[in-house]
């Protein structure tokens, strides 16, 4: 795949001079390195598609990077040869030529050639976007807010209501899935470079992400693409490509209850505790009803906590718990009281008792509780 | 008379501080922008390496999340509005006069007008680091997260009012432009002798008349959500569409990038025909290639919103319109390219900066009609290969073409030539360094990372791709630093350069430099594209100055700089307003007044300063009133 990125890359530094050896000789070395970095293994990459629909723009994308390349390298080439062949030599006196209709006719239609052989692809590809979802497609609704995704699935919660969970989405191997991208607050853009490219999430609007198949069970990284405010670099978001049977397994486990933890355990004393701080905004199925934070159901299953950035490690979770701000720069309600703006998390625990809503005891518990959440 | 009596009577003297404050003389006020661009340019730099110290490594804490938007959103919109746009401005003060022929531009106060503009504008906003509330929305501010709910602090109220205060500048230049190009050119100046330069400032300025108002309408609306509680972009309360402000940011922004890029156009169009001793080739082509290019500039905004839900009809059309505009941009390089075939090549670090234009801006051009294609642009958006195309444009085009544009005039600007040996190494650290800072870019944008990312974890593996470009940012600085050194040395110390030190053929050299301040002795008559090659009698000597002495100039004014404070203290009223309501009336009570008070004294100064005794003698003889 590189491979494409090295031929553009190598093309500005052909050249010019007849000093430019040496430089030549600096860049190849640049590009190498370029190459030998982009090797290791970038799980966010674009060049490799796990989805029909990423494979599909793949294939467009290296097909332009192609014919720009040779454009690139030709010109190159040509104004190398004419900077040598014309430097300035004793007695000669250039031509005063003005212009050449052919020459110029030439090179203006050269070009719309090109262009229409990129543009038929393109348009192809944009009317293709305007296609039905399959009758067996999995339809899910992703929703951004300031700075995580809200993932809906219609008609498989609770009494054919919606299921609902956060910051990691499931979905089935090799069956259609159409996403419905809307906004809570402001512009944000979901996007999985090796399934699917982004759609922006724009409040008041409904958008329709370009329907996609996965073509290989795995946990495919996503990020918010578009500027949203002082976490944007931190809002991002997994895709698990489960098979049919784990998916279904699973959205049964998300809509029974989880089993009451043992009498007197550090579960029971996290149960308590969530119910009194994190049940107004937090969704546990058949727990609690809070809609204004992620869905937590299942929580001990995440691979991350805090939207896609951390390892969902004890250490992690007690530690997003106790002091979210340490993690994430985002607002402190107490300090900025927004008017119909969701609501963010508080920070519980700074061993300061004068701030302090919980004990390190009870983090603890409510983390343990959390992890304890897990598929059966 | 008034008006302009006692203190405020019509200042005669040039010399001093006073003298570059009250100047209207086109090419101390090109001097001006040039330097004051060039300062913000070392702001929005020192920006720039900022965030490349943070992105250096994965999980970096050299600066916050909250400094690292800040910085990202003022060194885009340091770069765009005070860097660019005021550089180019520059050049089109100091040279369009002498490449026509005339004496000035048509408005001479209101040439001054918009340079105090636009510093209050640039200094209004850049205030606002002290008050710990520098813009942080990007550059360009999306709606909703410019509204109140999500920004309660007054950081983009600065950005909006310096804006405002710039944009008013701005525009007044670009008909002053207009209007001098169009009505001063002197005898035998036709529109197809004018100079490549001349012609692409000619199309800037009516890029900017008509691009500048949907940008002012935007920020207008913004500001009256902001401040008045309109519901504009108010998608809470009012159910506001937010992408009403990505149009008329974007219909307005993408005329910009043309206005940004069509100088260096013209600047590069004019070197190559010198340093490879042949005309353009192609002149009219090249001149009607600037004019299609700028003119489907107004058709092709809604590519920078492929990704926000158009529908597929307008995505499919704005593509199309997207790719057409790349044949114009095509045929002018291939004109340079044939204008250097068949030359007898000097290269001379203007040529040198020239060719590094054309084949960086190449590259820009062509990665840019990768996104043009919608679904390569569905993975593009929003990373960092977008990042990469547009420094490729805007630096490698850009401050390319400027940077020849620099080493090419400064001769005719100072007397003096920069240094030759100094300006090749300049030429070649700047070029590895550009490439090492933003070749990368492309891949990291492959591999996934988005714009505007204040920090990224170590499992995505960017690492080792942006520390190379960090050190490339700072390759670039030392090149600039070369830059600096060469003009402080080269002003005081360099070659003297004489009237016309690189054989050129263009109007310009026909006078001393520095010209003096009447530009031409006698008005030339222009008979050809090139009139210094086809008659080379002209070139040899200046005439003299005629039997009546020197030409007569225009006063310098206070009054530009008196209405440019009256109206950037009105938003700075605004802005105090907001902690403290009457001290804010206040202020804008009076800076409204200072500012009509300027007009007012404007209106009614007499031309130039010993006429007030005349007019007293002979009232029915007062001249016509010169804006």
């Amino acid at each position: 795949m590189t491979i494409n990125i090295r031929t553009d890359s190598a093309a500005p530094r052909t050249g010019r001079a007849p000093t430019s050896l040496r430089f030549a000789a600096a860049a190849l070395a640049a590009v190498a390195l370029a190459a030998l970095l982009a090797a290791c293994d970038t799980p966010q990459t674009t060049f490799e598609p796990r989805s029909d629909a990423a494979q599909r723009v793949h294939t467009i994308y290296i097909f332009v990077i192609v014919a720009a390349s040779i454009v690139g390298f030709l010109v190159l080439a040509a104004m190398a040869y004419i900077l040598v062949k014309y430097r300035e030599r004793p007695g000669r006196v250039p031509q005063q030529i003005h212009g050449n209709n052919t020459l110029e006719i030439t090179w203006t239609v050269v070009p719309i050639l090109i262009l229409v052989a990129i543009a038929v692809p393109t348009i192809i590809w944009i009317a293709g976007t305007t296609q039905p979802a399959d009758d067996d497609a999995l339809h899910v609704t992703a929703v951004g807010h300031q700075w995580w995704f809200e993932f809906r699935y219609p008609g498989l919660g609770p009494d054919g209501g919606d299921l609902v969970t956060a910051n990691e989405l499931r979905i089935p191997v090799g069956r259609q899935v159409a996403i419905t991208l809307e906004a809570k607050d402001v512009i944000h853009s979901f996007w999985v470079p090796r399934l699917v490219g982004k759609t922006d999430m724009v409040p008041n609007r409904v958008n329709q992400l370009e329907k996609f198949k996965a073509t290989e069970i795995g946990e495919f990284y996503g990020q918010c693409a578009e500027f949203c405010g002082s976490a944007h670099a931190l809002m991002r978001f997994r895709v698990h490509v489960d098979s049919h049977a784990d998916f279904d397994r699973w959205v049964a486990s998300m809509n029974a209850p989880p089993e009451a933890p043992a009498v007197g355990s550090a579960e029971e004393g996290g149960l308590r505790v969530f119910r009194a701080q994190c049940a107004t905004c937090h969704t546990i199925q058949g727990v609690s009803e809070g809609a204004d934070g992620p869905n937590l159901t299942l929580f001990g299953d995440r691979a991350t906590v805090g939207a896609g950035i951390l390892p969902s490690t004890t250490a992690n979770v007690k530690e997003w718990v106790s002091d979210v701000r340490a993690l994430k720069p985002i607002p402190d309600p107490r300090e900025v009281p927004i008017e119909g703006v969701s609501r963010v998390m508080p920070t519980f625990y700074v061993e300061d008792p004068d701030k302090d809503l919980l004990t390190e005891a009870q983090v603890d518990q409510v983390t343990a509780y959390l992890q304890s959440l897990r598929l059966r | 008379m008034a008006a302009n009596i006692g203190i405020l009577r019509r200042p005669v003297s040039t010399a001093g501080v006073w003298g570059w404050i009250t100047t209207v003389d086109h090419k101390r006020i090109g001097i001006l922008y040039g330097v004051t661009a060039f300062v913000f340019f070392l702001i929005g730099g020192i920006e720039a390496l900022l965030m490349r110290v943070q992105l250096a490594q994965p999980d970096s804490e050299f600066v916050d999340a909250g400094t690292f938007n800040a910085l990202f959103t003022m060194h885009g919109t340091t770069m765009v509005f005070m860097v660019v746009m005021p550089a180019g401005a520059a050049f089109f003060n100091f040279l369009v006069p002498l490449m026509i022929g005339a004496r000035d531009v048509a408005f001479p106060r209101l040439n001054a007008l918009s340079y105090w503009l636009f510093l209050f504008g640039a200094i209004l906003m850049n205030f606002s680091f002290f008050k710990a509330a520098f813009p942080d929305v990007g550059w360009f501010g999306y709606a909703p997260l410019t509204t109140t709910p999500y920004t309660l602090s007054s950081s983009t109220d600065y950005w909006v009012l310096g804006l405002q205060v710039m944009g008013i500048g701005t525009t007044a230049a670009g008909f002053n432009f207009v209007i001098t190009i169009l009505n001063l050119r002197a005898p035998g100046m036709t529109l197809m002798r004018m100079p490549l330069f001349t012609w692409m400032t000619l199309i800037v300025s009516f890029l900017i008349i008509f691009a500048f108002p949907p940008l002012t309408i935007a920020l207008t609306l913004l500001l009256f959500d902001r401040f008045f509680g309109t519901n504009f972009f108010d998608t809470v309360g009012a159910g506001a569409d937010p992408l009403l402000w990505q149009h008329l940011f974007w219909i307005f922004g993408h005329p910009e990038v043309y206005i940004l890029i069509l100088p260096a156009m013209g600047i590069v169009s004019d070197i190559l025909p010198t340093f490879s001793r042949k005309p353009l080739f192609g002149y009219t082509t090249v001149v009607f290639a600037g004019a299609v290019i700028a003119f489907l500039g107004f058709g092709v905004w809604a590519h920078h919103m492929f990704t926000t839900g158009l529908g597929a009809w307008a995505t499919a059309a704005f593509a199309g319109a997207t790719m057409a505009i790349g044949v114009p941009t095509g045929v002018k390089i291939f004109n340079w390219l044939a204008t250097l075939w068949g030359g007898s090549l000097q290269f001379k670090t203007p040529l040198l900066f020239a060719l590094g234009f054309i084949s960086m801006f190449m590259l820009g051009g062509l990665s840019g009609v990768m996104h043009a294609a919608v679904p390569v642009d569905t993975q593009q958006q929003d990373t960092y290969f977008i990042v990469a195309h547009f420094h490729y444009v805007l630096f490698g085009g850009s401050i390319f073409g400027l940077t020849a544009g620099i080493y090419y005039w400064f001769p005719k600007m100072t007397g003096r030539m920069l240094s030759e040996r100094l300006g090749k190494v300049h030429f070649w650290v700047m070029l590895i360094g550009f490439n090492m800072a933003f070749m990368p870019m492309h891949v990291l944008g492959v591999l996934g990372m988005p714009r505007r990312i204040y920090t990224y974890s170590a499992d995505q593996n960017w690492a080792g791709l942006n520390l190379f470009v960090s050190v490339g940012a700072f390759v670039i600085a030392v090149s600039i630093l070369l830059l600096i050194i060469n003009v402080l040395r080269s002003v005081r110390k360099g070659e003297k350069a004489g009237m016309n030190p690189w054989a050129a053929s263009t109007l310009e050299w026909a006078i001393p430099s520095p010209p003096p301040h009447y530009n031409f002795a006698v008005i030339p008559t222009v008979r050809s594209l090139h009139p210094l090659w086809d008659e080379e009698a002209n070139a040899v000597e200046p005439p003299p100055l005629p039997a009546h002495g020197e030409p007569h100039m225009p006063s310098p004014s206070y009054w530009p700089i008196v209405v440019a404070f009256g109206v950037t203290m009105v938003c700075g009223g605004l802005l105090i307003w907001q902690a403290s309501t009457w001290l804010g009336l206040a202020v804008i009570a009076v800076s409204g007044f200072i500012g009509m008070r300027g007009v007012y004294g404007w209106v009614f100064e007499p031309v130039a300063a010993e006429e007030h005794a005349e007019h007293a003698e002979h009232p029915e003889r007062a001249p016509a009133h010169h804006a």
